[in-house]
């Protein structure tokens, strides 16, 4: 899982069945990284969320095993309220 | 799953049998920086291009959403159908075309959204 924040939204009208219906999410994942990820959680540009990926991903969707007709390799997983520590180079977290 | 601009396409006569009659893009993904400027994505840089199949019909200065690994063959089947699904050797795959990318530009370049309190890479 990769923590991130929120920058914007992705809309399509072209695309595959499978996201049909989702929200896409952009986030900003630390230095100049940039991913999409599936929201389910509602959450608002500026917030810091966990993204998690692959089966993972799918799990947020639908709890598995029998989730791998899904279409989602990252996905909003949680929505940070707060932490200890600094991240950074400023100390550990 | 990523955001890019489509810059290229790739041919190939010799490949894996499941792949035949698949369509193939570069793409370069947008970083923080792209997404903060108006213009999109500047100049590619040939290293940080991502080869990916595509059944949507994305064309070259399009903006699209990649997804990796079982995801993208997941794109993938279904669009070719279940006959066609199992054994595709494809780990990226186009899933949507872009229509708008939301995103409040000022607020990002003036540093309203904090983009750097998970600033550690892991």
């Amino acid at each position: 899982m990769i923590r991130g924040t929120v920058v914007g939204q992705v809309w399509a009208t072209r695309k595959s069945r499978g996201l049909a219906g989702h929200r896409l999410l952009l986030i900003a994942a630390g230095g100049d990284r940039v991913v999409v990820g599936v929201d389910t959680l509602d959450a608002r540009v500026g917030q810091e969320v966990l993204v998690s990926w692959g089966s993972g991903a799918r799990n947020v969707l639908k709890a598995g095993p029998h989730n791998r007709d899904l279409l989602c390799d990252a996905a909003v997983s949680l929505v940070v309220d707060g932490r200890t520590g600094t991240g950074g180079d400023r100390g550990g977290d | 799953m990523f955001v890019g601009r489509v810059v290229g396409n790739v041919w190939a006569t010799v490949k894996w049998p499941e792949v035949r009659g698949l369509k193939l893009l570069t793409v370069q993904p947008y970083h923080l920086a792209d997404l903060s400027a108006e213009s999109g994505a500047g100049a590619p840089s040939c290293h940080d291009l991502v080869v990916c199949a595509d059944v949507l019909g994305a064309g070259v200065g399009e903006d699209v959403v990649v997804a990796y690994g079982h995801a993208a063959r997941v794109g993938l089947e279904e669009e070719l159908g279940p006959t066609e699904k199992p054994s595709i050797p494809v780990d990226a795959a186009v899933v949507a075309i872009v229509d708008t990318l939301d995103v409040d530009r000022d607020a990002l370049a003036r540093g309203a959204i904090d983009v750097t309190q998970h600033d550690r890479r892991r």
